[in-house]
């Protein structure tokens, strides 16, 4: 690479020397927005860092305004789909979908210091940056929509929605449901084709329980949807006409034709048991067809279970030469603990890819508790073509944590059509992740229960991170306890979030206040969503408050950077 | 000036000054360096397809682990799968229940 032996004329640039044999190579990287511009235009990148290198254009892209106050229509605001287009939105009593298409006011100024220009009034109304593109009822009678779950299918721009009925506790274990596992009558998935809110498909439950969060992951056009109570990962596949079309059932079987051939050796055996025994009274023989079907709990595992069963048996043959010390150590380490493993079920799944999933098996117990610490968890790597688990780990092995942490990202199965999802930062892409990842390990005081802790985030669930480029922990520095790229519900407290440049650690990029500031603060629930369109960058943040006298408000804050071209020379230096 | 820099803006008008255009009619005598091997030893199969593995690295490191696992300790001895034809009846386990 050539150097470049003409100085910049710039007042606050970064030199930057790189050795590259014996040539040496200054890259300025300046703070000025159009000399980075040009700088783009006339330098190649290194090889394969396109993405890195325009997203590093947002150290100088930053919400500069904050626009408070702004009246906007009482709904339930969820969520900003991760590629800008839409705004989803629930009605107050979780009947209806509302979606906006975020439009954006433009605005521009031609003066000589555009700080002191005020935006005009109309950028006080939620109007003039979002339009509603329809209203569409998915629950009715005594359905109410799952407002916590929504799940974007981006090729088709299509929509994932949830409807169920009341949770029913103590239903009783018919038709091979587990017990323990509460049921609810009706649970219905709806299709929804964002642009214009037709339903496409829908996808129905029946006194059923899925878990917190519905238990589904998309990878794709792949949906794994978990039912607890029947003990089976349903694998759906969203055709591009927008139907759902089943793939395959895993649990009690494996593959598609199982069942068939179960049924018929099952047809077989009654056959001859009825031949064999004919002098035997009628209950012994309708003992003998009971055996042969496959109710969980009777000693005929068939299905997954077979399959991880086989996986664990195989495993403690291979470690022992020694035939008595392989008896032996399978007593110790697979019959004793036979029953433990037959009462494991599944809790959780998730893709790693298209024909690989991993799964979070557990007890009963930590499927309808939210705290998992003090109850076992077991994770299986299976693959649904070969219909073999490849792994099989406690919650505590050190094994799968050192894989955790080294390959973290590849977890996160991202699909080859989202590029920017690659992007997120992890401590197994990102040094300065893994530093904080690295802090927190050395504080601790147990290792095994660190380990617990990080493994207790897995399985993943599916579009839960936020891709936006000022949770790059590259290029911003921000409190996890007050921000983070997860969507979750946090605490707010009354000090802004500071976001604060890598490159230079005392220099403040953005701050964005969470609150007027002025009020006794109850119970805060935030929901930020952060994308960029087009020319400007919207930061919503949509608080309720409850005050002090019990009432429920609500504000939409949003922050907009404007961009004037005519001085984006000085504009952000 | 008909350089080979054509009319490029540059900072400095006196820079490239001392650039010759190349002339067709009487081509360079420098020719540039090239290099050939020495030797065969390292020329790839004349079929040989560069691909992307298919399945990711924490695939391929499970799979790493599950065959290190799985692979018998003994060559064939003791090999786990039942004699072909000889089905053992339900609720026997193929070892020795006994002590």
């Amino acid at each position: 690479m050539l150097s470049s032996t003409q100085p910049q004329p710039q007042s606050q640039g970064t030199r930057r020397k790189k050795q590259c044999g014996s040539a040496s190579v200054l890259m300025f990287k300046g703070n000025n927005l159009a000399s980075r511009v040009f700088e783009r235009q006339i330098r190649t990148p290194p090889p394969g860092t396109s993405v890195y290198s325009a997203r590093r254009l947002y150290e100088n892209l930053v919400p500069s305004c904050t626009i408070y106050d702004i009246e906007c229509p009482d709904l339930s605001f969820r969520k900003f789909t991760d590629d800008g287009q839409f705004l989803v939105c629930f009605s107050r009593n979780h009947h209806d979908l509302i979606v906006y298409r975020p439009t954006w006011l433009s605005f521009s100024c031609k003066d000589e210091d555009c700080d002191s220009c005020d935006l005009p009034s109309k950028a006080k109304r939620f109007e003039s940056f979002f339009t509603q593109l329809y209203c569409v009822s998915l629950a009715s009678g005594n359905e109410l929509i799952c407002k916590d779950f929504f799940l974007y299918v981006e090729n088709n721009k299509f929509g994932l929605f949830a409807t169920s009925t009341a949770q029913i506790h103590d239903a009783p274990a018919i038709g091979g449901a587990i017990q323990g596992i509460p049921s609810i009558e009706k649970i219905t998935f709806h299709l929804v084709r964002m642009e214009d809110g037709v339903i496409l498909d829908v996808k129905v439950f029946s006194n059923d329980y899925l878990g917190h969060s519905m238990g589904v992951f998309l990878y794709d056009d792949l949906l794994a949807i978990v039912s607890l109570r029947y003990q089976t990962v349903h694998i759906l596949q969203i055709r591009d006409s927008g139907n759902f079309v089943d793939v395959r059932g895993i649990g009690a079987f494996c593959r598609e034709d199982d069942e068939l051939f179960l049924n018929s050796h099952a047809q077989c055996m009654i056959t001859l048991d009825k031949n064999k025994l004919r002098e035997l009274p009628a209950n012994h023989i309708e003992n003998g067809t009971q055996q042969h079907r496959h109710i969980p709990g009777t000693f005929f595992l068939s299905g997954i279970k077979q399959r991880l069963f086989s996986f664990i048996f195989r495993g403690i043959w291979n470690e022992q030469k020694d035939h008595t010390m392989r008896v032996q150590c399978l007593k110790k380490k697979f019959y004793f603990h036979f029953q433990d493993y037959a009462d494991l079920i599944i809790l959780k799944v998730q893709f790693l890819d298209r024909h690989h999933l991993l799964i979070k098996f557990g007890s009963v117990e930590g499927a309808v508790s939210r705290s998992t610490d003090q109850h076992p968890a077991f994770f299986a790597v299976y693959n649904m073509e070969t219909t073999e688990i490849i792994a099989f780990y406690q919650n505590s092995a050190e094994e799968l944590y050192y894989l955790f942490e080294r390959y973290c990202d590849h977890f996160h199965a991202a699909s080859g059509n989202s590029l920017y999802m690659n992007f997120i930062s992890f401590h197994s892409n990102n040094i300065h992740a893994l530093e904080q990842l690295r802090n927190v390990k050395s504080k601790t005081s147990s290792f095994p229960q660190f380990v617990k802790k990080m493994l207790a985030s897995l399985p993943f669930s599916c579009q839960s991170l936020s891709p936006s480029p000022y949770f790059d922990q590259s290029l911003f520095r921000f409190d996890e306890k007050l921000i983070s790229a997860t969507d979750r519900h946090r605490q707010s407290t009354d000090h802004p979030i500071k976001f604060i440049s890598r490159r230079h650690p005392n220099l403040l990029r953005f701050k964005i206040k969470p609150g007027l500031g002025d009020e006794d603060i109850g119970n805060v629930l935030k929901d930020l969503g952060l994308f960029l369109h087009n020319a400007s960058i919207m930061v919503a943040s949509h608080q309720a408050y409850i005050g002090l006298d019990g009432s429920i408000s609500v504000y939409l804050i949003l922050k907009q950077l404007v961009i004037c071209i005519e001085k984006c020379v000085s504009f952000f230096c | 000036m008909g350089s080979l820099l054509g009319d490029w803006p540059s900072f400095d008008p006196h820079n490239f000054s001392q650039l010759r255009p190349s002339d067709p009619s009487n081509p360079s005598k420098l020719t540039p360096a090239t290099y050939h091997p020495t030797h065969n030893r390292t020329v790839p199969p004349p079929n040989q397809v560069i691909s992307t593995e298919a399945t990711n690295i924490l695939l391929r490191q499970f799979y790493q682990r599950a065959e290190e696992k799985l692979r018998p300790k003994r060559a064939a001895s003791e090999n786990l799968t039942p004699d072909h034809g000889f089905k053992q009846p339900r609720g026997s386990f193929p070892d020795e229940t006994s002590n």
